[in-house]
């Protein structure tokens, strides 16, 4: 009898034990940067709390390897079970079936600002949760305008942007505007900043045709070409964070940059924020860009990992990456609407520039082969800064190539 | 005799039997001879097969595939058909052809002066043949990462140098422009790789009999007669060697170009090699990548052969002397 209960006993604790271990999972988060480690444990603790049982492995990786660390896994068949992903390779993810789609819930969706979920939107399903935002805008070196005898304020067309540019380059010499030109993706967004702000756009979402062979991107792709003559020396040599080199070294007298630039001027440098001036043909607009959290199919707790996601995409792990203090990002929810009294943004003339833009910016372009995308238009806007061949000839190009990776 | 005959019968019989035993245990030890030399190749051999033939032959495979970061499915020579259909093809082959021709003729030229330099009775010769050795010793990335804030327009000693002196009238960006990138691509190229060049010639040059040269000054040569027929053909074999082998690393050589400009602008520094990258790992479109590889290393053993083929004839000609 003892016997028998002994065996029922060691009986019932495997069951139990691998009824446990095939509930308990193990998720791999990757997440890039070292910014906002500790924000990351809280919300992991929390997630293991309410999953007992259940751990997150977190993988913080630097900007330059996380995202390209995530697709190798993914494509040995070893997928993290939710990554950091900037949102323009959720296409070729999604189509590559390597993502799976996500629920967010309807009032998850009225929350977010809007034109955000445009930026992770697919086959009318939802294929990340978006989890940092950006918009531009363009800040001025008051120093340089005030050396070149201009008074500091913000140009508010292309026109009276170069005008400024030209006589800060006649009249002290340094480069009027710090342009980006190197084969990297903020190249294609600044000049997808220009594009927006002149009504036009690479591709149209709702029907997936090229239309960038368009007056809007010739006109704009001319103006990079001029601003050129009023930049500084060879911008096919530099990416956003050079150019903000440049600025802090008192050598540009303008540049584009996100809100979290403010904190990363230097101290005694005097600078104002502005809306991205408008081109002849649109009203200033902004490139609206999105990083998400995707969920990888394969990992065997897509479920698990959806809710990990969910529970870092919302709420105050949300507000803490966003303000200031965390990131310092354009807010990616509307917090006043969720009961945060006064958020970082509200009533705050810096915080304008870059949360009033909004509803006039365009998304980052979605393409199944969105590397190959950027090379393209990076090729395109390098040739105009080179003067490589005519506007028109290299818009052409472009659009045709374009083609093949949509 | 008989008896001795009779003597010798059973043991020429025995003889007989012990040569055949002999043969057998002799044909025994070949065998276990050529097993054991087998053996002792065995984890060099695996070891090729693993590292070399393995990823040779499964680089061919995906060749054929439109392998990318969502699967693969076999799609015959699509990827050369597009490859070799592709106007950026020529451009890039040329354009590593080019790359290929000025560095290993600078490395070539300025390696035998460097050498004759050197090689002179000169004071200070043993510092000399030191301080050229830095470029070699150093990291090739480091060393890389060194020339990238040389060729800075706005905080680099060139451009800063150059405008010192009056022949720019403001920063130049080396790394900006087509020409520019190309040029100081092939400069820093020629740095990492001269100093080795240049040992080589040096220790050939210090082979050549003393004895020729006092026959030749004797017979009233002068300097370069001596250097153009002295010199020269006796260290012929080795400046044949090292063009070759220039030619096959100056061919691979990737992280010279991918530090300093990544291929850019518009392409002006992609060689085979980076485009190859580029394809197959920046993009993730391995099977893309693979059939570039592929004529990578079709070309790459061309140039081997020709390579073992002068080696050949250098041996020979060593034979016949």
């Amino acid at each position: 009898m003892r016997t028998k209960l002994l065996f029922a006993a060691a009986a019932g604790a495997g069951a139990m034990m691998a009824a446990a271990s095939a509930q308990s999972a193990e998720l791999h988060f990757i997440r890039c940067g070292d910014n906002g480690l500790d924000e990351d444990r809280k919300v992991i603790a929390a997630f293991e709390a309410a999953n007992p049982g259940n751990t997150v492995n977190m993988e913080s990786l630097p900007w330059g390897t996380c995202q390209d660390k995530s697709l190798k896994l993914a494509s040995a068949g070893s997928p993290p079970s939710v990554s950091y992903m900037g949102s323009r390779t959720l296409k070729q993810l999604a189509d590559n079936n390597l993502v799976v789609d996500v629920k967010i819930s309807e009032d998850q969706q009225k929350a977010y600002q809007p034109g955000v979920l445009n930026t992770v939107s697919y086959r009318d399903k939802f294929w990340g949760f978006p989890r940092a935002f950006s918009t531009k805008g363009l800040f001025l070196n008051c120093d340089i305008f005030e050396e070149a005898g201009l008074a500091c304020e913000a140009p508010k067309t292309w026109d009276e942007m170069y005008a400024a540019a030209k006589t800060i380059k006649d009249k002290t010499g340094k480069a009027g505007v710090g342009l980006t030109g190197k084969d990297f993706d903020n190249t294609m967004h600044q000049f997808l900043n220009y594009l927006y702000s002149n009504g036009g756009q690479v591709i149209d979402p709702s029907t997936n045709e090229i239309t960038l062979d368009s007056k809007n991107t010739l006109e704009t792709l001319k103006f990079y070409g001029k601003l050129v003559e009023v930049a500084q020396e060879g911008p096919t040599a530099f990416e956003r964070t050079q150019v903000r080199d440049l600025f802090n070294d008192n050598k540009v007298g303008m540049y584009i940059d996100g809100p979290w630039a403010r904190g990363q001027h230097k101290e005694g440098i005097t600078t104002k924020a502005a809306p991205i001036p408008a081109g002849p043909s649109g009203v200033s607009g902004t490139l609206l860009i999105t990083d998400s959290l995707a969920v990888f199919k394969g990992s065997g707790h897509e479920e698990l990992a959806m809710e990990f996601a969910r529970m870092m995409t919302t709420g105050d792990s949300q507000y803490t990456l966003d303000k200031p203090d965390g990131w310092g990002l354009t807010p990616i929810l509307k917090y006043e609407e969720l009961g945060y009294e006064k958020p970082y943004y509200m009533d705050d003339p810096y915080w304008a520039v870059f949360v009033d833009s909004i509803p006039t910016g365009g998304p980052e372009p979605l393409f199944v082969d969105y590397k190959a995308m950027q090379t393209t238009i990076n090729s395109m806007i390098q040739g105009i800064i080179l003067k490589d061949d005519t506007a028109e000839n290299l818009v052409a190009i472009a659009a045709e190539e374009l083609e093949e990776f949509k | 005799m008989t008896h001795a005959s009779g003597d010798l019968l059973p043991y020429q019989g025995e003889r007989g039997g012990s040569a055949q035993k002999k043969q057998g245990m002799l044909q025994g030890l070949m065998r276990s001879q050529a097993t054991f030399a087998w053996l002792l190749i065995a984890p060099a051999a695996l070891y090729l097969v693993l590292v070399v033939a393995w990823p040779l032959v499964e680089t061919v495979r995906l060749s054929f595939t439109n392998a990318n970061i969502g699967g693969e499915a076999y799609i015959g020579t699509a990827n050369y058909e597009k490859l070799l259909s592709s106007r950026k093809l020529g451009q890039t082959v040329s354009r590593t052809f080019y790359w290929m021709f000025l560095s290993v003729s600078f490395k070539i030229i300025f390696g035998l002066i460097g050498a004759t330099l050197l090689n002179a009775a000169i004071p200070g010769r043993a510092l000399f043949r030191m301080l050229v050795m830095p470029p070699w010793i150093v990291p090739v990335a480091i060393g890389c990462f060194g020339w990238l804030w040389l060729y800075n327009g706005h905080f680099g000693i060139i451009s800063g140098a150059l405008q010192y002196v009056g022949i720019l009238d403001g920063p130049f960006e080396f790394l900006a422009y087509k020409q520019s990138a190309f040029y100081s691509a092939v400069v820093t190229d020629v740095w990492v790789g001269l100093p080795m060049v240049t040992i080589f010639m040096l220790a050939a040059m210090q082979g050549v009999p003393r004895d020729l040269y006092e026959a030749a000054y004797v017979d009233g040569a002068s300097r370069w007669y001596r250097f153009r027929r002295i010199t020269i053909p006796q260290i012929l074999p080795v400046i044949i060697t090292m063009s070759i082998l220039s030619i096959i690393w100056t061919f691979n050589s990737f992280e010279i170009i991918w530090i300093l400009t990544e291929g850019g602008p518009r392409s002006a520094t992609t060689t085979l090699i980076i485009d190859t990258y580029k394809m197959a790992i920046a993009n993730f479109k391995f099977g893309q990548g693979a059939a570039r590889a592929v004529i990578v290393v079709t070309l790459l053993s061309v140039f081997s052969l020709v390579y073992l083929f002068a080696l050949h004839q250098i041996k020979k000609r060593f034979e016949a002397a």
